[in-house]
């Protein structure tokens, strides 16, 4: 498994995306920065909402890795090397997993330094808040990868097919009708983020700790699974 | 499983494979057994998605590919025993290509690697180049590297597509021997090509495919006999059109002539090695000058459909 997870760490560390990945991770860290130095400072519920749920789960997070999950395998099949995979003697599972560790391995560092920053500099140094933030975040990478991975094998659209669901589903469905929510990673996030730090998200209305947990694992589990299940099944280019 | 009393080692049978309403390949059924099989047939003819039922790339629509005995699609274990070069020549660009041939023998489970890995780049003579990112090699050097890494855990099976698609002249001779010197170490070599000389050359035995079927097999003797009696046209423009035609028609081996209204002349042969001599013999006999002598229906396509009709 040694040898994909190098590979696809290599194939995934390409200059740009790392270059679009530092932009999209420093964002939220500014807008921190910007909003504490502010003469109108916004209330924690507004920062929470705005920057935390809207910016940071809700837009970089997500971007960040489908950016890096939806081409863990997309290269491979456009450049059709795929096929140096799949014809080892190995079992499906030592392929996917570790492109799914690798995409974790590449976007999760910039996930959670921007959580980790952001929420640092917005709550003071209270590292209650900014550990909670950012491992809920780092959940938040492991979700997405596993779905993203997932999506960048069964279509040469996953870019385009990821942002549309970023944007409609977590984005617009997901933030104004409530009962979605149970299928939203962004929602999950913020669950577990309440979870760890009762005092974020406290207005509002989160999914329970219990159900975010296990609804996480069945969602990261699941795309594993389709994962696996599509690379045994599909025609290799 | 045997054939003629040697081991089948890939039984092909009554496969067929569609995409939508495309029939890629069509009701196929051949065994191949050790040594050197040609899969031969025109560009689009079905060979390259023949050849990834056959490595299980691809599934089948229906019937059945088995290696060994064994299904071939999704068989991991048996992969071991295989070793397959794709007509892509994709490369990790980024990757020594020592790395690669390593890589590629860490994923086969190959236990000594670094004497397997240096075997098979010795191989194919790609030592002085190993460290090098593989992204900076020509076009022939990254074949045999790719070659390397597909023989670097010693397959009983080579599955080789359009292995000699850019290759240059020098190239192609070396990969041949090669090949040859695989098949002779008892493997079974399937290698695919669109060019009839260059199966002609490597394969004991040759499947030829058309439109997706297996329109003729055997050994190549028996595919270059039925194409040597195949009735070529040959275009002929000479200064003296009719009294060449007159005196061409004498020719053994000439079946038909026929002079357009414009003065050129359409020769019909079955024995174009002989009107190659002859023709000319005759025009300079007779002081005709000839202007244009052109095969008519010299394209693979038509080769292999008269091949496949036959």
């Amino acid at each position: 498994m040694g040898s994909v997870y190098v590979l696809t760490l290599r194939q995934l560390s390409g200059r740009w995306r790392l270059v679009i990945m530092s932009v999209l991770a420093s964002m939220p860290v500014l807008m921190a920065a910007m909003l504490v130095r502010s003469d109108r400072a916004p209330s924690v519920e507004e920062f929470e909402l705005v920057v935390l749920s809207g910016m940071l789960a809700g837009a970089v997070l997500p971007l960040v890795v489908l950016a890096v999950a939806s081409t863990a395998f997309a290269n491979e099949v456009e450049d059709r090397t795929l096929a140096n995979l799949t014809l080892s003697p190995i079992p499906r599972w030592h392929i996917v997993v570790p492109k799914l560790l690798a995409a974790v391995s590449v976007s999760g560092p910039f996930v959670a330094l921007s959580a980790f920053l952001t929420s640092y500099v917005a709550y003071n140094a209270d590292l209650t808040a900014t550990f909670a933030v950012t491992v809920s975040a780092l959940a938040g990478v492991a979700l997405y990868s596993s779905a993203f991975v997932w999506l960048g094998l069964v279509t040469t659209k996953a870019i385009g097919i990821g942002l549309f669901y970023i944007v409609l589903w977590e984005g617009y469905f997901a933030g104004f009708v409530s009962g979605i929510r149970i299928l939203s990673v962004r929602y999950h996030s913020i669950a577990l983020m309440h979870g760890l730090d009762g005092r974020r998200f406290a207005e509002e209305n989160t999914l329970s700790v219990g159900f975010a947990v296990g609804a996480s694992i069945v969602v990261f589990a699941g795309f594993l699974l389709l994962s696996i299940r599509r690379l045994r099944r599909m025609d290799v280019p | 499983m045997t054939t003629n009393g040697v081991a089948t080692v890939i039984r092909v049978d009554h496969v067929s494979r569609w995409f939508g309403s495309v029939v890629a390949v069509s009701d196929v059924t051949f065994d191949i057994t050790p040594g050197i099989t040609g899969l031969l047939g025109p560009n689009g003819a079905g060979k390259t998605t023949l050849l990834r039922m056959i490595t299980g790339l691809a599934g089948v629509s229906d019937g059945s590919v088995t290696v060994f005995g064994q299904p071939v699609r999704d068989n991991p274990p048996l992969y071991g025993r295989i070793g397959v070069m794709s007509e892509h020549e994709t490369v990790y660009g980024f990757m020594k290509g020592r790395d690669f041939v390593r890589m590629m023998g860490r994923l086969k489970g190959v236990t000594d690697l670094e004497a397997a890995v240096d075997k098979a780049i010795g191989f194919v003579d790609l030592a002085d180049a190993a460290q090098r990112p593989m992204g900076t090699y020509s076009r022939g050097m990254r074949q045999r590297m790719r070659l390397a890494a597909t023989l670097v855990h010693d397959p009983e099976i080579l599955i080789l597509d359009e292995p000699l698609n850019g290759a240059d002249p020098r190239q192609r001779v070396h990969f041949q021997v090669l090949l040859r010197q695989l098949a002779a170490e008892g493997r079974t070599i399937v290698l695919s090509s669109h060019i009839l000389e260059e199966v002609e050359l490597l394969a004991d035995t040759v499947l030829l495919i058309v439109n997706g079927k297996l329109a003729a097999s055997g050994g190549f003797r028996a595919i270059r006999a039925a194409l040597d009696e195949r009735p070529y046209h040959v275009l002929v423009v000479s200064d003296s059109p009719r009294e060449l035609a007159s005196a061409v028609v004498q020719l053994d081996s000439v079946d038909a002539v026929n002079v357009d209204p414009d003065g050129t002349i359409v020769v019909l042969s079955r024995n174009v090695r002989d009107l190659q001599v002859e023709l000319p013999r005759l025009a300079q006999s007779a002081s005709i000058s000839l202007r244009r002598v052109e095969p008519l229906d010299d394209s693979l396509e038509s080769v292999f459909g008269y091949l496949a009709e036959g």
